[in-house]
């Protein structure tokens, strides 16, 4: 039926009331117009909804509908203006209930109007394009109530105060408060913005920036952060409840801008309580809400970021300047994890592990780490230290903390290459010594800097390990072939090294004691005798020894000793006293390890094997040493300290930088000759650029370096300047 | 509850016919007749008279509301009607908003 009803028909009304009586709108329309009284003053029950609604339809078709139309407007505004005045006359506080009241009934009354008039809605409204009537009943309402001049500032006045007695404290009736602005909000949103948020918003800004004045007086940081969030977190429950949901974002900016934003450079640096203090005293719970409320507004974030970042950098700085500090290597690098692990934790905890924040302390370590040249060396001191003793009897897991700690730090380095340096020295040491806790942790440590630094890096740390175990089957295979003949001799353990792989140490000869000489001798024989057309050479610097000694009172000991110690010893075997000179003449030490050894020997308490006289602290040519008699021992094992690893002295120090920079020569000659060979031609600065960069995971090549390898190069006819731009360099094939 | 299940339609010859509130319902006349808030007569009593509709358009049209529901459900079938009827059906549609 409904597809039978088509537009193109033009509807006729029923034939039997054709019959136009010239009075009949005027009749018809007084019908309705006592139905919209009786509606407004409740008494629609007695009505036929049949017989208004056919009267209007029946006006509508006989072309009264502009009638009827007009009526109505007519007849609801006079009734809007009984309502309005009703309302006017209501007293205090019973005013929004009144309001409300009648604003129900209205709603009420206009949806029963609509309905009797639907066919006029349906036809009449689109095709002569008024406002249909609900929305024309809306309208009516706000123009002759809300804008009416008693009403209009009443309301807001009214609606503002309830906004400002809530926030000081007081019970207001929320569920009207809702109603009257869901009111504003049917009759329009921009009823709703003109008559009250926007009010709303600016007495919120005058009340937020008194308020804020006021708690920024007499707060610290900490405490105005939390009223400002408690504030915060009013005002989103006050939209939630009675507010539109779209002046969240509008009321939040507003405390936002007064409470934070106006406040946060003060509030940041504020004395005793401001950022620095929060990280210092490690206050998660404050610097997570500065955090949050910060993040609100623009720039907030980057200004805690900037002076997070600036404290870190200064706090590294006195550290790593602090000559303190720096005693004690060990120490010092297990401050620096500690710090990383602070900051890790305030980022984690309290920054809700913000990116910004890891890459801004990310390049706050590497700033002040590379500020000393000497980190590269400590933290090899540090991870030598804990693969000595202090990763002993800790569990696996525990050990690769450690170890991805140490990475993490080794990753801030810019100079990888003094690093690798001074971590073979202290590898070969652990190695040779025997002194590594836990060979797993060590080749652990070496996949972790080749996964970070690539094969090159690790590679000769690797043929260590690789020498250290064929050394062990080489000593099983001479001990079985010699094994025999060696009888009560001494025994002999070798480590075989390769030259290359290892730290090149200056080749300091000694003479052995003639029974370890000859044990020697067979092994390079047998060696040899495996492996032709090789070269060994003694590191007797190297080396250990396990003595057994027999003291005065016939106590025994076995004395463990470095070779060089051995050496001394072993003489005492026919003299009791033999002087300084002596020493030196049979031992042929060189100076400074002798000195160290008869130091360690004679001067140290509990470990004195030696007398020495003079007693003093420090050898000299003129000492004469005795053996001690009356040494005792608790343990039958003493260990005499051999030289273990150390923080290196100044020029040791010197040294070593010296050799990291001829090591580097080649390497930045063979990034040169590489980028060339593909660029063919490029101008300085590009070459200095990218040789940077393709360095920059090993260390950071300075540029006059750079300048000078391009020089060297040039003189060597691998690159030529360009004859026309000086600056050019071409490379030749 | 009972009333509240049916309503009755009467015709302008007096004709009654008691149908289910839900057939009923497919005009939007009806229905605003039966759910208006405020209390009309029609609510009250549950009763709607059509003055100007005959017993043969008005039983044509309950029986269209029960097939429109039946169309609603998915069953499609041909409502049939006759040509004499046709002009004062579509009025009554059009006054009934069916």
């Amino acid at each position: 039926m409904s597809a039978q009803k088509k537009k193109a028909f033009q509807i006729e009304a029923f034939k039997h009331r054709v019959v136009v009586d010239p009075k009949y709108a005027e009749k018809t329309w007084k019908i309705l117009e006592h139905a919209i009284h009786e509606i407004y003053n409740h008494n629609a029950s007695g009505l036929s909804f049949e017989e208004l609604y056919r009267n209007a339809y029946n006006m509508v078709l006989h072309k009264f509908g502009e009638k009827l139309y007009s009526g109505l407007v007519t007849t609801m505004t006079s009734h809007l203006k009984e309502i309005s005045n009703s309302i006017e006359a209501a007293q205090g506080g019973l005013f929004l209930d009144e309001l409300n009241r009648k604003w129900a009934e209205h709603n009420k009354a206009l949806q029963m109007i609509r309905d009797i008039l639907m066919y006029m809605d349906r036809t009449f409204i689109p095709n002569t394009h008024k406002t249909p009537v609900h929305e024309l009943g809306l309208n009516l309402w706000r123009d002759v109530i809300i804008h009416s001049h008693a009403i209009q500032s009443r309301l807001q006045a009214i609606l503002l105060e309830n906004v400002r007695r809530e926030r000081s404290g007081e019970v207001i009736d929320r569920g009207l408060m809702r109603s009257i602005t869901k009111m504003l909000m049917d009759l329009g949103p921009s009823v709703y913005q003109d008559d009250f948020e926007k009010h709303f918003l600016e007495v919120s800004a005058d009340f937020y920036r008194l308020e804020s004045q006021e708690f920024i007086e007499s707060c610290d940081c900490g405490e105005y952060l939390k009223k400002a969030e408690r504030r915060l977190n009013e005002e989103i429950e006050r939209v939630s409840h009675y507010l539109d949901t779209r002046s969240e974002v509008k009321i939040t900016n507003v405390v936002e801008t007064e409470m934070i934003e106006s406040h946060m450079h003060r509030l940041v640096q504020m004395e005793n309580s401001g950022l620095i203090n929060m990280i210092v005293d490690e206050k998660y719970e404050d610097l997570g809400r500065m955090y949050c409320l910060f993040r609100r507004v623009s720039n907030g974030l980057v200004l805690i970021r900037d002076v997070m970042t600036s404290y870190i950098r200064d706090t590294g700085k006195q550290l790593l300047t602090d000559p303190e500090r720096l005693k004690d290597p060990v120490d010092f690098v297990q401050h620096l994890l500690d710090l990383k692990d602070k900051y890790d934790k305030i980022i984690t905890s309290a920054f809700r592990n913000d990116k910004t924040f890891q890459n801004a302390l990310n390049s706050s370590f590497e700033y002040f780490i590379n500020l000393n040249s000497r980190s590269p060396e400590f933290i090899s001191l540090f991870v030598d230290d804990k693969l000595r003793k202090g990763l002993r009897g800790v569990t696996e897991e525990d050990v690769e903390l450690v170890l991805d700690k140490v990475m993490m730090l080794f990753r801030y380095l810019q100079e990888k290459d003094v690093f690798e340096k001074y971590y073979k020295q202290h590898l070969a040491k652990r190695l040779l010594s025997g002194k590594s806790v836990s060979d797993d942790a060590e080749r652990s440590l070496i996949v972790k800097l080749k996964t970070e630094c690539g094969y090159q890096f690790t590679s000769k740390l690797e043929g260590m390990f690789t020498d250290m175990k064929t050394s062990q089957d080489t000593m099983q295979g001479f001990h079985a072939s010699h094994g025999s003949d060696i009888g009560d001799g001494p025994m002999l353990s070798v480590q075989v090294l390769t030259t290359g792989s290892w730290p090149t140490q200056p080749i300091t000869t000694c003479n052995l004691p003639a029974e370890i000489l000859g044990i020697c001798e067979k092994f390079r024989n047998y060696y040899l005798g495996t492996h032709t057309g090789r070269r060994l050479s003694w590191q007797t610097n190297m080396g250990t020894a396990d003595l057994k000694a027999t003291f005065g009172k016939g106590q025994k000991h076995e004395l463990n000793v470095s070779t060089y110690q051995m050496c001394v010893l072993m003489l005492f075997n026919d003299a009791d006293q033999l002087s300084y000179k002596e020493i030196e003449q049979v031992t042929e030490i060189p100076t400074s390890d002798l000195k160290r050894c008869l130091q360690s020997l004679a001067c140290v308490k509990g470990k004195n094997v030696l007398r020495k006289e003079p007693m003093s602290k420090d050898i000299v040519d003129t000492d004469t040493f005795l053996f001690n008699d009356k040494y005792t021992s608790k343990f039958f094992k003493v260990k005499i300290g051999t030289v273990a690893a150390q923080r290196e002295s100044e020029p040791e120090n010197q040294e070593t930088r010296q050799r990291v920079e001829e090591d580097r020569k080649p390497q930045i000659e063979a990034a040169i000759v590489r980028i060339m060979k593909a660029r063919r031609v490029l101008d300085h600065n590009n070459i200095v650029a990218e040789v940077t960069k393709q360095l920059q995971s090993r260390f950071l090549p300075n540029p006059v370096v750079i300048k000078k390898r391009i020089e060297s190069l040039i003189e060597r006819e691998f690159l030529e300047r360009d004859k026309g731009d000086r600056k050019l360099y071409r490379y030749l094939a | 509850m009972k009333r509240k299940d049916t309503v009755k339609l009467i015709s302008a010859d007096e004709m009654e016919f008691v149908i289910d509130k839900d057939a009923a319902m497919v005009s939007q006349t009806i229905r605003n007749m039966l759910t208006s808030p405020g209390g009309f007569a029609e609510t009250e009593l549950g009763e709607v008279t059509f003055p100007e509709i005959s017993a043969v358009i008005l039983e044509k049209i309950c029986q269209y509301f029960y097939w429109a529901l039946q169309y609603s459900r998915g069953k499609e079938t041909e409502f049939h009607i006759e040509p004499e009827l046709t002009l004062e059906l579509m009025m009554a549609a059009n006054y009934l908003h069916t």
